[in-house]
This record gives C-alpha cells, structure tokens and sequence, in this order.
C-alpha cells in the first residue's frame, strides 16, 4: 500500500503549486486585513446594515451585526475567492493528476510496470495531496494569525478563533482532491477530468447561491459542497464553532475519503489504455 | 514455459482486438512478435502485464497467473513499453534514481552502464531530450533490471543505426545471461538477425509460428524451365514443395538443407537457376499479403 519512490515523486509533482500557493496564503491575509482596516470599523458597519438590502444577509450565511465584528470582518478573508479558488485549484490540479494525467502524459505505463499496486500508487499520490493539502492550512492560518496579531488590528480580536476556519478550508481541498482522483481514476484524459471538475464547481457554486435565494428551491442547497464551507460561521463562540466544524468537515471529508475509495477500487479495476 | 497463453482474447464491445491466442515461449528464447499495425502486438503485451484484462482465455508468466498475480509477473518481468515517455521535469539521472527506488530489482549502477553503452547524457533534462534519447533512457531502465524476461515492444523505434545495433547486442546479452525476451518489431530484418523464433499476427489471430534456425536452412530455388517439370519423388516430398508455377518458370521452397535436393535438381530441364534463403519477409508476407 505504500511506495516511498511515488512519494517522492509526488511531492517533486506538486512542489511548484505547493510553493505558489504558499506564498499566495502567507502574503494574502496581511494584505486583506492592512486593506480592510483603511475602512474604518464605523464606515464599514455603516456601508454593511444600512446601504446592502437585508435579503442579501441570506448569501453571506450569517448575520451582518457578526459581520460588522472585527472576527467577522477577517473571517471573510477565508470566503475571498483567491482562498476559495485556490483551494479548488490545488484540489483539482492535484487530483486529476492522480490517474488521467498520468495516462495522459503517458508516465503510468512505466510506473505500472514494476511490481506495485495500482491501489498503492493511487493512495500515495492521495496521503502526498492530503498532506501537502494541510500544510498550506497550516501556511494560511500561520499568516492570518501574525496578521491578526501584528497587524492594524493586533489586541482587537484573538487569532486562534480562526483555527476552525481554517480546518474548513482543509476540509474544502480534501473534497475537491477527493472528488477529482475520483474522476480522474475512471478518465484518460486530464483535459476532461479538468472540465468535468469545473462544472462540478461552478455547479456548487450556483447550487449555493439558489438553496440561499430561493425558498422553494433550498432544498438545492443541499446537493453543493459549498453548503459545508461556511468559515464565516467558524468564528462565533469556540463550543459552537467546533460542533459546526465537526459537521462541515464530516461531509467534505467524508466525501473526498469516499470519492478516493471508489477512486481506488475502480483504478484497481480498469483497464488502461496505451499512451496515445 | 516462461510464457504460456492460452484462447486469450480481448475484445472492445464488437472490436476484437486479440483472438484466441495460444502460444508458449521456452525460457531462454528470444521470441519475435510480427504484425501491421492493429494486429493485437501490444494487446498481447499489455493484457500480459495485466494492464487490461482478458474477455476469454489465460495467460501466465514464470507460473503466476497474469490477471490474479499480476503483481508477481510484474515482479519477474522488465517491460519496455511501445512509445516510452518518463518525467519531463526530471534529468536522466534522477529518472534512473527514482526506478531504482521503485524496483528493488533495479540495479542503477547496471542502469547508468546501460546508458552509457547507449552513448546517453543522462545530466540532461528529459524534456530537453529528443524521443531516441528517451528511449534510450528508458531502456537503460529495463534493461538495468534482473530478472526472468525482458519485454520489448518496438524498442528501437526512433534509434540511429549505431544504437539500434547495440540494443540488439543488449537484447542478445540478456538471452546469454539465461533471460527471456519477448520483442515486437515492424523491422523483419533485426529480428531475423536476433530472435530464434517468431509468431506472425494479422487482425488479432496468431495465425503462424516460425523457427528462425529453421528459416536459416530454408531456401528458395527460382528457375527458367525448359521442358516439362517431373514429380518430386517421393523421398523428397516433405522437404521440397512447388511455391510458385508460371508458364516457364517455377519457384521450389526447401525446408531443410539443400544437399539432399542437388541430385533430383541436376536432372531437372532448369536453366537460370537462382538459389536465395527463403528469409523473414518471404513468410511475413504470406499471411499479409493474403489480408491486403
């Protein structure tokens, strides 16, 4: 079940995105926090519950009055989209490298051909993504934290209500990872793979957005992942968070783990074709 | 037998790409596979790796079943794939590092002396090599591994001539070190030159076997005839038979040495006596000219 050369090989795969991403996470919540504290907190309440309908309170998930907090205010870093979409990114790139890429650029041929399971080369290449995966959570709330607690608003809100938050996100790149080495395992094609991911995310994205807006449709809401990465949320009392957390984390988790399983079992499975 | 298949048969909804295959390699043989493209080569190879599996039919190698235990073919098997492609982003010599760490039966010192036999600069980057380096990295690789057979499928496509004659001196190597070699070509010429025997498959059918010591002894005798041919006698009869037959020509095919022929052949109303070796092509081209 384990193949330390695949490891090494893994983390030499993803080392380029690994260290992008982590400079994106260290420099970002330093930068949002310095931007957001140009607006005065008064100004900022100001805009937020007088000038923004309240119908729109439903797409933010919590109620503008915990918005308009200092936590509030740095929680919505982790809703941003260069945290969301590079989540996404990392999870899709990572995992549709898994089977289709592989294929694709046809090195799973050699790679197969010595005497290692298909199941071993697939839960390795999982374990290096899941790994790598809470590392940038570690580089994302490592950054928030000293610029929580360095920053323009250091003694104003404590940095360690955000470890919740930033498990959510964990949570979000093991259900991306998951799902796309789940597609991947099946496809030969990394193109695809990608496409068919993107329209999963754009799907949940929307799926989201009309659970929230529409009361006859809230039941939509249901079928997006998103519905569980709600990190705004994770910055209330810490008994709350955690319970809330523990739910978020069970279904995005709990979705990737199942999507690498049957990733697994049908990669063990398929046959594969020769490199075209 | 190392090798041993039996009615396999893999089939892709109504395309069938190999047909009930039966064959047998010895150990120690350096066995051929022949055909166009699309004939079921590398079907054959593949479903022996238990990269696929078979629709009907079984196949083993070295006694482990190759579909239950493909881990343990894998394990006695070094397999060359048809177009090999390795890490872009790796040099040669990391690409070296990581199959040695991959196989335990990799042995990267053989690896590097491989490449260097091959006249390989392993510093550079993959991406940076043409594809006759890459397939020469990628043979340093298999041919670096001990173990029982050694799959070849094409393996000096895309070598310069010099190369081309040391991976067939490789090739020739691993059979004196008591190895296995299953090699699939389209050039009939190096493999005449290098295995001992071959199987020809056309449209998925293993559809002839060939021993090429055999080939070696047979012959063809082209002749102008000037006068009526006589019957071959009847001591003759399993050794000699009539190819071809033209209004005044004809073509014999001996399957086995000429000596004992000279003596009916000097008696025959022939002129313009030709004799050549029957040869690789001739036999290929029997089953493939049929398809054409």
């Amino acid at each position: 079940m384990w193949s330390t050369a695949i490891w090494k090989k893994t983390w030499g795969d993803q080392r380029v995105l690994l260290l992008s991403l982590a400079a994106l996470w260290t420099a970002f919540p330093w930068i949002y926090i310095w931007l957001s504290a140009q607006i005065p907190m008064p100004a900022f309440q100001d805009v937020l519950l007088r000038a923004i309908p309240r119908d729109w309170q439903k797409l933010s998930g919590v109620p503008f009055s915990e918005v308009a907090t200092h936590a509030g205010r740095v929680a919505l870093a982790f809703v941003d989209p260069v945290v969301v979409l590079a989540a996404t990114v990392w999870g899709i790139t990572r995992g549709s490298d898994a089977v289709s890429g592989q294929l694709e650029r046809g090195t799973m041929e050699m790679v197969l051909a010595a005497p290692v399971r298909r199941v071993a080369v697939f839960v390795t290449q999982a374990l290096a993504t899941t790994v790598a995966a809470a590392a940038l959570c570690c580089v994302l709330f490592g950054a928030v934290w000293s610029a929580v607690a360095f920053g323009p608003w250091a003694g104003k809100v404590d940095p360690a209500r955000f470890v919740p938050a930033a498990l959510n996100v964990f949570g979000l790149m093991v259900c991306m990872g998951g799902v796309s080495a789940g597609v991947s395992a099946i496809d030969s094609y990394r193109w695809r793979t990608v496409g068919i991911l993107c329209g999963f995310y754009v799907f949940s994205l929307l799926a989201k957005l009309v659970g929230r807006l529409s009361r006859s449709f809230a039941w939509v809401g249901y079928l997006s992942v998103f519905n569980c990465y709600e990190p705004q949320r994770l910055v209330g009392p810490p008994e709350e968070s955690w319970r809330l957390l523990a739910t978020y984390d069970g279904v995005l988790i709990g979705i990737g783990v199942a999507a690498y399983v049957v990733g697994a079992v049908l990669f063990a499975r398929r046959d594969l074709p020769a490199p075209l | 037998m190392l090798v041993q298949t039996r009615h396999l048969a893999k089939r892709y909804g109504s395309f069938t790409a190999l047909d009930g295959c039966s064959l047998a390699v010895p150990a120690g043989e350096i066995f051929g596979l022949l055909g166009p493209n699309g004939a079921g080569k590398t079907t054959l190879l593949r479903l022996l790796l238990g990269y696929i599996r078979p629709s009907a039919g079984s196949a083993e190698v070295v006694g482990f079943d190759c579909v239950r235990q493909s881990l343990e073919v894998r394990s006695k098997t070094a397999y060359l794939p048809g177009e090999a492609r390795l890490f872009r982003r790796m040099d040669g010599h990391r690409v070296l590092d990581f199959f040695a760490g991959l196989r335990p039966d990799c042995r990267r010192d053989v690896a590097a002396g491989v490449a260097r036999r091959l006249d390989l600069d392993c510093s550079r980057q993959v991406a940076r090599m043409s594809t006759g380096m890459r397939q020469k990295l990628a043979l340093a690789v298999v041919l670096a591994l001990d173990v029982p057979l050694v799959i070849l499928d094409e393996p000096t496509a895309n070598l310069d001539p010099t190369a081309r004659a040391e991976v067939l001196a490789l090739v020739r190597e691993a059979r004196r070190n008591g190895r296995t070699v299953i090699f699939s070509s389209h050039v009939l010429s190096e493999v005449e030159e290098t295995c001992d025997r071959v199987a020809i498959l056309r449209a998925g059918r293993l559809v002839h076997e060939q021993s090429l010591e055999r080939l070696r002894r047979c012959h063809r005798i082209r002749a102008r005839l000037t006068g009526p041919l006589t019957e071959i006698p009847a001591a003759l009869a399993a050794t000699v038979t009539i190819a071809e037959r033209g209004q005044d020509t004809v073509v014999l095919e001996a399957g086995d040495s000429l000596a004992p022929l000279l003596g009916w052949l000097s008696t025959l109303p022939l002129d313009e006596v030709r004799v050549e070796p029957v040869g690789l092509a001739a036999i290929y081209d029997r089953f493939h000219r049929q398809q054409g």
